[in-house]
This record gives structure tokens, C-alpha cells and sequence, in this order.
């Protein structure tokens, strides 16, 4: 694990709830129910059952809606699933595209298995690398909080790599469903698409 | 005897134009490399590169989102690549997304089920067992039914597959 400072999913969220306005917000993984209790509006939209797709998702719905602002609350296990989608977000290069990515060092859901190479591994780096606009880490909320403003202002996929804790928060397994169910994004995207045409 | 004929890459450019596609998203393929490079040189439906097939099927849901109606272009070892995210998104979040698949390698002398290459022998069952509906592009015959085999994914809201049977020219 990396020792240094660390950021609470707490506090990192309660710095983005307090620039939300009219962004898409697309959350995945431990941070999908605290954003949703904290900010969540009828412009959010989950990542769950396509593992490590938040920022992909995210970026189709920048391309097609390019007035649209997009952030992306991402973790580090995730990302690592789809690593690639850094350089197709860089290639794409969404004007206004924040993609948080929660560096806690582990898979919070699944036990907190230790993410590879944690304590070397710089997302940062990577994205810098891949192309983005600017990527800029943070270990304690105050830098992030007084980075944050300028940074959405920037004209180009931003990365924002957070050194926060663990959460502990493991996966609720749901229980089995007697007949076929239809998935929550199943009902939820169609509702989004109707907020953003009447937009 | 073949099987299959190759199509030219303008008339499936203008079945796709035809069919109300908005922008393509793609992972290059080889067996669809003409039909590629007209799309690039025409500069328009947009041609949005994907480092992979997963990213590709997420990028086209989130443009359903921002209301257009993508094509996903791929290689059928991309389709086996991306099963995960095609199941999540396509299957159980019921986004209509069309699939281009170019059945690289294929015997043209044989149908695909009979063919001795795992990459085009597998491609209609895995489509099966998913319960996603495809169609066979076999030659300049068969092109209208891309058409229609889009209109299917956005009316079922789901994945529809256009197998593309010989290499585009």
C-alpha cells in the first residue's frame, strides 16, 4: 500500500456535490450510492455489470452531447479492467470531460484485495502518457478543493487521480430472484435520454 | 463453389447511410478494411476508434444516451473479446446496438457453422446462446438486410448482429 495521505470518499465527494449543476455523472463501484445520497440528480447514471466501463460510457455520451458537461466517478480496479480506455478517451478528446478516478489501493468491494503494482502505479502517469488534457493527483481535500474550479474549466479530458482510503464496503451479493427481472439500467438510461433531448 | 461474395464497400456505406446510422464505432478489421477506409475518407457517419470491443459497446450506449443511433463495427474475435460488456449492456440494460462483424479467415466455401477456423465456426452459436438475433450478409443480395437488421435492434431494444460473410472489397 501506499502510506502517504489519504483523502475520505467522504470528503472527495462533498467537494465534487458542491460544483454539481447540469453534468452527466456517471459513478461506479463504492462510490455509486454515497454520490447518489449526496448529489444525485436525474443526470446520474451508474456503471454496474460491464466492469471498468464507467469512463467509456461516460465518453459516448460526451461525444453525442458535447455541450453536455461529463465526469466520471471511476475507481482504480476499474480502471485497470479497461485500461485502453485511457488512450480512446485522449483520441476522442471530449471538451469537457472530469474523470475522477478514486486511487484507494485496492478492490473495496471484493475484500480489499491490494490493485497491482499499488505504491508505484501513478494514474496520473498513465493518463499524462495516454494524452489527456491534464491529470493532476491529490492526497488531501483542500489542494483538491482549490485545483478543482480551474480544472473544470479546462478544454480537454481532465484526470483527477484522489488518494483516498478504503472503505471497507463490501459487496452485498443480491439475493436470487424467483422469476426474470429487468436490469436498473435497463429502466434508468431511457429516463436520462429523456432529461437531456428535453435539455 | 462459394458460398458467399464479397460487397462492395459503397453499397454497404449506403445501407448504413440508408439505415439511419449516426456515427460508426469501431475496432479495425481487416475483412471490413475497405468499408473502413470509405467511411474515414467520407468523413461522415463520424468514425470513432476504440482501443477494444468493450470500450467500443460502452461508447455506443452512452451515445444511445446522448440520443444517436451507433453502429458498432468489429471483427468477430472482438465479439468474443467483449461478451462481458456486450451481455451488461446489450443483453440485460437493453441498449439497440447494431453490430457490423466481419467473419475474418472464413472458408467462403462453406457456411460459417462448417468452417474449420474456431473464430468463424463459433460466431453464430455464441450469438445463439446470447439470444441475439443476426443475419448473414452473403453478398450484394443480402445487403438490404442491414438495414433491417438495425431497425430490429432499436424496435427489440438489444443487440442485433450483421455478420458479414466475405472479405468487403
Amino acid at each position: 500500500m501506499n502510506d502517504g495521505p489519504r483523502i475520505s470518499l467522504d470528503s472527495a465527494l462533498t467537494t465534487l456535490a458542491r460544483r454539481r449543476e447540469q453534468q452527466v455523472v456517471v459513478a461506479t463501484m463504492t462510490a455509486l450510492a454515497p454520490w447518489r445520497a449526496k448529489a444525485g440528480t436525474d443526470r446520474d447514471i451508474g456503471c454496474v455489470g460491464f466492469m471498468g466501463g464507467a469512463s467509456t460510457f461516460g465518453l459516448g455520451i460526451a461525444l453525442a452531447r458535447p455541450d453536455v458537461p461529463v465526469w466520471i466517478i471511476d475507481g482504480d480496479g476499474s480502471l485497470m479492467m479497461q485500461l485502453g480506455s485511457l488512450v480512446t478517451i485522449a483520441n476522442a478528446a471530449p471538451r469537457r470531460f472530469l474523470h475522477v478516478v478514486l486511487h484507494n489501493g485496492v478492490y473495496d468491494t471484493s475484500g480489499a484485495q491490494p490493485i497491482l503494482v499499488e505504491g508505484t502505479v501513478s494514474f496520473t502517469g498513465l493518463a499524462e502518457a495516454a494524452g489527456y488534457a491534464r491529470a493532476v493527483r491529490f492526497d488531501n481535500v483542500e489542494s483538491f478543493d482549490a485545483a478543482l474550479d480551474e480544472l473544470l474549466e479546462v478544454d480537454g479530458p481532465v484526470l483527477v487521480e484522489l488518494m483516498t482510503q478504503a472503505t471497507g464496503a463490501g459487496y452485498v451479493t443480491p439475493a436470487p430472484t424467483e422469476t426474470r427481472q429487468r436490469h436498473a439500467l435497463a429502466l434508468a438510461w431511457p429516463a436520462l435520454r429523456d432529461a437531456l433531448a428535453g435539455a | 463453389m462459394p458460398l458467399a461474395q464479397s460487397i462492395p464497400a459503397a453499397m454497404l456505406y449506403d445501407a448504413i447511410l440508408d439505415a439511419g446510422i449516426t456515427d460508426i464505432v469501431a475496432v479495425p478489421d481487416t475483412h471490413q478494411r475497405s468499408l473502413i477506409e470509405l467511411i474515414v475518407e467520407r468523413g461522415t457517419p463520424p468514425f470513432i476508434q476504440a482501443a477494444t470491443e468493450d470500450e467500443a459497446i460502452a461508447i455506443a450506449a452512452g451515445m444511445i444516451i446522448g440520443g444517436r443511433r451507433p453502429l458498432l463495427q468489429i471483427q468477430h474475435a472482438g465479439l468474443y473479446a467483449c461478451v462481458n460488456n456486450l451481455r451488461g449492456l446489450g443483453i440485460d440494460a437493453e441498449f439497440p446496438i447494431p453490430m457490423l462483424i466481419g467473419l475474418l479467415g472464413r472458408d467462403v466455401t462453406r457456411t460459417p457453422r462448417d468452417n474449420h477456423d474456431s473464430m468463424v465456426r463459433y460466431a453464430e452459436p455464441l450469438l445463439d446462446t446470447l439470444e441475439i438475433p443476426h443475419v448473414l450478409l452473403d453478398g450484394p443480395d443480402d445487403v438490404e438486410r442491414l438495414g433491417e437488421a438495425c431497425r430490429q435492434a432499436w424496435e427489440r431494444s438489444g443487440p442485433v448482429a450483421i455478420l458479414v460473410g466475405a472479405a468487403t472489397i
